[in-house]
């Protein structure tokens, strides 16, 4: 996976959330939105370029080229639409990619560029004064797709430990949670009895399949949740998911909690395999 | 760190080309080599030696250049970076010509043509700078095409002439002819300006504190707005040790003009409000 950040900036944090939710719609998974996206954490004044309230946005693909045309497309049509905004590179690697440097054309000939400590800046004038977006932002490699997968007796039950889970992660810096809400209730295996798929239901994990021999879920069993945590290390996700496991754990079984797993799918996906024992015991 | 230091020993009724530094310098000879080299002031051509001492390793990141005049031009000619050269006197024209990154402090006033063609790096000049400041040479078309010019003083007429890229800062007043032809870049000021501004202005960037005395007619008043991108230029500004650092960092607020509309330019006059 390849990763990138941006730090959108607003007039206020209403209009940065506004352009922030806006792009990272529509970006739960790179089999069929070609890329992950998510909302980091809201930064404070101080910590934006142009000192206004502003969003770290973490947006991750398969590859740089997939995720520069899925990050110009939706600054262009998520960000640059919407009012008081500003884009800005979150990452400061020597590997870059476009964020403004297309985008400029917008402006029509009346778009200007200024040349700030060794990074230029697009001027677009809008309908509400100017859009400012530097011209490239930051890639690096990344790993998509940590998760874990949480076993309860209700469906309640097993919403108030991801919940709590969710809660505790999210606060971490350099991940994020691509699905609605953190939580992912299709999980997928990989292929399908249909060629035409890459991925289908991950019926093992069904509750409502139980009966059926492929099923690893106990007879107790009534319901999964998937975590997917998308970070920009390895460590970033192996922490995030030890927090999240904590959090589940500090509720107690009493709670329903009967088991917390992740998928390894055969190893087929990625390089990179979390152990959850050796990463809670750490 | 290492240091160097370069005195001129005795001033010339000539011009002295001080381009020899930047050759030795590129040529990574011993300060002894160095002062082999001929150097040709008005119709003699003598030894470096004869007129300039060097002391320590040509080869330091700290230059410094001792007893300098009026008479000495090109000093800081295409300094490259990492390399940082403090003049102790006056210099004359084209001082930080071609300046490729690297730094050059003059302490006090430079003549003509400073900074000109300039291309990286930061030139600061603690008294006065004379006309042509980040402009072309004479015929040229490309003026400065990047890095810093700092002037806590005055600048002469046709300040950032053909000007196509980076910051020009003067603490002082401005003379006539600013930003004439100028093709991109910023120029902003504490003090005053003079005539004919902009002219034959095609984009670039003049932030004044007042409007001019005489504003051209081929500039429009385009309005008050809050420009978000001048947070990031006074971001830039403080990052120098002179008055500019007096503006608050979040000020943004400026009335707009746009010219030089006589040739369709789309450079930019703002002047700060309250």
């Amino acid at each position: 996976m390849r990763a990138t950040r941006i730090i959108i900036t607003a007039i206020n944090y209403k209009w940065a959330r506004h352009a922030a939710e806006t792009m990272t719609g529509f970006a739960t998974s790179v089999i069929g939105c070609r890329v992950e996206a998510g909302i980091e954490r809201q930064l404070s004044n101080d910590e934006t370029p142009d000192g206004r309230p502003g969003i770290s946005v973490l947006l991750f693909s398969t590859d740089r080229k997939t995720l520069q045309t899925q990050l110009e497309a939706r600054i262009g049509q998520c960000v640059l639409t919407c009012p008081t905004t500003a884009v800005f590179a979150g990452m400061h690697t020597e590997d870059r990619i476009a964020l403004g440097k297309n985008l400029r054309y917008f402006g029509d000939g009346y778009q200007s560029s200024k040349y700030l400590s060794n990074e230029r800046y697009w001027r677009i004038p809008v309908m509400d004064g100017e859009f400012i977006c530097q011209e490239t932002t930051g890639v690096q490699k990344a790993i998509g797709g940590g998760n874990l997968l949480v076993f309860a007796r209700s469906i309640s039950q097993v919403l108030l430990a991801c919940e709590a889970a969710i809660d505790s992660m999210i606060a971490l810096p350099n991940i994020i949670l691509p699905f609605p809400g953190g939580g992912v209730r299709s999980g997928s295996k990989v292929g399908s009895k249909y060629p035409a798929l890459s991925a289908s239901t991950n019926h093992r994990y069904c509750p409502t399949l139980k009966g059926n021999p492929d099923s690893v879920l106990d007879k107790n069993i009534e319901a999964v949740m998937e975590i997917v945590i998308d970070g920009l290390t390895k460590e970033d996700v192996a922490l995030a998911m030890k927090v999240g496991m904590e959090a589940i754990c500090d509720l107690g079984k009493s709670q329903g909690i009967e088991k917390i797993t992740g998928g390894n799918y055969g190893g087929k996906l990625g390089e990179h395999h979390f152990h959850l024992r050796e990463i809670i015991s750490d | 760190m290492t240091k160097c230091v370069i005195s001129l020993q005795h001033d010339s009724q000539h011009r002295i080309d001080m381009r020899w530094l930047s050759h030795v310098l590129q040529a990574d000879m011993s300060a002894k080599e160095a002062l082999q080299q001929s150097l040709q002031i008005g119709k003699q051509k003598i030894a470096i030696g004869d007129v300039f001492s060097i002391e320590g390793k040509l080869n330091a990141e700290n230059l410094q250049f001792d007893h300098s005049t009026s008479s000495c031009d090109y000093v800081g000619y295409q300094l490259p970076k990492s390399r940082r050269l403090t003049v102790n006197g006056h210099v004359g024209h084209y001082a930080g010509a071609e300046l490729a990154g690297g730094e050059l402090i003059i302490e006090a006033d430079a003549l003509n043509y400073t900074g000109c063609g300039m291309k990286a790096g930061v030139l600061t000049v603690n008294g006065n700078s004379g006309d042509y400041l980040g402009g072309a040479y004479t015929g040229q078309k490309k003026g400065m095409a990047g890095g810093t010019i700092l002037v806590k003083g005055n600048s002469g007429d046709f300040t950032g002439d053909l000007m196509r890229k980076g910051l020009i800062m003067i603490t002082g007043n401005i003379g006539h002819y600013c930003a004439s032809r100028m093709i991109a870049g910023t120029i902003t000021n504490l003090g005053t300006v003079g005539d004919n501004i902009g002219q034959n202005m095609r984009r670039g960037t003049l932030l004044l504190p007042e409007l001019p005395k005489n504003m051209p007619a081929h500039f429009v008043n385009c309005g008050r707005h809050n420009l978000g991108y001048l947070t990031l230029l006074l971001h830039e500004l403080h990052k120098y040790d002179s008055e500019f650092r007096s503006l608050h960092p979040m000020r943004r607020r400026v009335q707009r003009y746009l010219g030089d509309t006589s040739i369709n330019g789309l450079g930019e006059l703002l002047i700060w409000i309250g």
